[in-house]
């Protein structure tokens, strides 16, 4: 049973596929996502990264930043990024990019591409570059749908397909297990871990 | 022919010369189109392109009646023409596999009784030339240059499809207040301002009605997450009106109807009915207009995914860099808009070099491209209105 007054959060993102996941993160966490900021890219997340880590002096915030390759691992890049959170900012980092969280779930995600779950690969956190990886298993769907939406057109000079966003969103909301994912994403399981953390322990001030 | 490839034909490309702001414009197009470009550049000029082979093709129309709209050749004629005053317009239909299946071109000037006289008209199917006027028959009767064989059901039998094809286009600018009072449109009959939109919808057979209803709603989710359901009713006077019910503190929730109904969730109502309603290409004017930046990020969502069903093609203006923040929308789906002094130039984003790479580097494609669309020496505007 959902907390009949969720911890109402603040977050900010990189982009809409992202904002999706982080709202089921925070839902399953007992919370609520109220404004997401951002939602530009990722050099724009950062410029504004100061004032997010202001505003969550007093109140809970959570951002979610795909590493790429930033740095080789999480902890050189927070360093960089953000070397000091405030007190309610939960600053999380997803191994190399959010669709890592999304190929972490295989079976599920198999049958949304409609491709044998054995092609997705079992160690995602470890993929040069997650997006890559899912367009390509996109590439090899049964359905027509699926490989036109989300596969990029020879001509479009895109890396992705002209309605790559909304199926992953799609996927998102109606097949994706976050428990389920944690187990084969080391970055989700932590995220999930530390939003718990902000939620539970929250004392409201005064 | 069969139905699905009917549906599935577009425009592919559009050449015009000397038409309105346009002394020669030439672009592929995509079965998405974004035409970008500041104000004035001539985005609604160009899609009035279409919407002029329409007026031709569709019942009730014509080529003088066409003009008529327009206010004679000379409204349209580019003001930048010198040396070459027909005005021109050429563009070829098919789909992916057949680019050029089809060929119409159309020229024009006016006689000096300033009627509109056609030049010349021809048609190609697949590369061979079926039809080729001024024909012998022209020639010995000049009279006959005033009417296209586009429009005449007795001459255009051999290309009755790409008659039809320009009939089945549709434009579309939705002005709410006209959708709420339906009086000041009275006996209007697919207005595209919206003012007979009601009218519309309570027009098509119920299933259809509802069917479409139901996918509205669910498309609105994103905008409109209140929203939980959609009908048409009529008022003791026979008025249709548009009812929506809102998830609200009580249990039935609420229910509203049109008047109600915010700017943007009308215009957006009209967009999807639109959209589902024909199968021909699509004409919008800024759909943007009145929604909140972040739906306007996923129209070009939206639209893809009704393409992939439909096989419908949808060219569309727009001024909004949130349109264009989707990374699916595709270099060669943007058409740039440029202002200069012989006319406005149309190139797609795809031919400029230096934007692959200013994607590369982490700009979005609106930030890419839209510096590109400001006109160059605005100042000099002033200049040229000195003596």
């Amino acid at each position: 049973m959902p907390p009949e007054h969720p911890l109402v959060i603040s977050g900010a993102v990189e982009g809409p596929t992202d904002e999706t996941v982080v709202r089921r993160l925070v839902k399953e966490a007992g919370g609520s996502l109220d404004r997401v900021y951002g939602k530009s890219g990722k050099s724009n997340l950062r410029q504004r990264l100061a004032g997010y880590n202001r505003a969550a002096r007093h109140a809970p915030w959570v951002v979610v930043v795909d590493l790429d390759h930033s740095a080789d691992c999480a902890p050189p890049f927070c360093e960089d990024w953000l070397p000091q959170p405030s007190n309610h900012m939960r600053f999380r980092v997803a191994v190399r990019a959010i669709e890592a969280w999304l190929l972490a779930d295989h079976e599920r995600l198999a049958t949304f591409l409609s491709i044998p779950a054995v092609r997705v690969p079992a160690d995602p956190e470890a993929l040069d570059d997650p997006k890559l990886t899912m367009i390509n298993l996109a590439r090899q769907s049964r359905r027509r749908g699926i490989r036109e939406d989300m596969v990029p057109r020879p001509n479009s000079g895109r890396h992705v397909g002209p309605a790559y966003t909304s199926r992953l969103i799609e996927f998102v909301e109606t097949e994706w297990r976050p428990e389920i994912a944690a187990e084969r994403a080391d970055s989700l399981g932590r995220c999930r871990m530390r939003l718990k953390e902000l939620i539970d322990d929250w004392i409201p001030e005064a | 022919m069969t139905k699905t490839e009917y549906k599935a034909l577009r425009f592919t490309r559009i050449h015009v010369e000397n038409w309105r702001n346009f002394t020669h414009a030439d672009a592929e197009l995509q079965r998405r189109v974004f035409l970008v470009g500041p104000n004035a550049a001539g985005k609604s000029n160009l899609l009035d392109v279409f919407r002029f082979l329409l007026d031709i093709a569709s019942v009730g129309g014509g080529f003088q009646e066409a003009m008529r709209r327009r206010g004679g050749v000379s409204r349209i004629r580019s003001l930048a023409a010198r040396k070459y005053p027909d005005i021109r317009i050429c563009t070829h239909i098919g789909n992916d596999e057949n680019p050029t299946a089809w060929a119409y071109e159309l020229s024009f000037t006016q006689d000096n009784q300033r009627r509109a006289l056609i030049k010349s008209e021809r048609v190609a199917r697949n590369g061979t030339e079926i039809l080729r006027r001024p024909d012998v028959k022209d020639k010995s009767d000049p009279e006959r240059l005033i009417q296209t064989h586009l429009e005449q059901v007795y001459a255009n039998q051999e290309f009755r499809d790409v008659s039809d094809f320009f009939a089945s286009v549709r434009y579309f600018h939705i002005v709410p207040q006209l959708v709420r009072e339906p009086d000041r449109s009275v006996g209007k009959q697919n207005d595209p301002y919206g003012g007979d939109f009601l009218e519309q919808i309570a027009r098509t057979p119920e299933r259809t009605q509802k069917a479409r209803l139901r996918r509205i709603v669910e498309a609105l989710r994103v905008a409109v997450p209140q929203l939980k359901e959609l009908d048409l009713e009529r008022d003791a006077k026979g008025t249709p009106h548009l009812r929506g019910r809102y998830e609200h503190w009580r249990p039935q929730g609420a229910w509203q109807n049109e008047e109600q109904f915010s700017d943007g969730t009308l215009r957006l109502m009209g967009l999807l009915w639109a959209t589902l309603d024909g199968s021909g290409p699509l004409l919008l004017e800024e759909p943007e207009l009145s929604l909140h930046p972040e739906v306007v990020r996923f129209i070009p969502q939206m639209f893809a995914r009704i393409q992939r069903r439909y096989g419908r093609q949808v060219l569309l203006s727009t001024h909004s860099p949130d349109m264009l923040r989707d990374e699916g929308v595709g270099l060669d789906e943007v058409l740039l808009l440029l202002p200069g002094g012989e006319g406005t130039e149309v190139r797609a984003a795809s031919k400029f070099t230096d934007v692959r790479e200013l994607l590369a580097g982490g700009l979005t494609l609106a930030e890419a491209v839209l510096p590109r669309t400001s006109p160059r020496n605005v100042d000099q505007l002033s200049f040229s209105f000195a003596d």
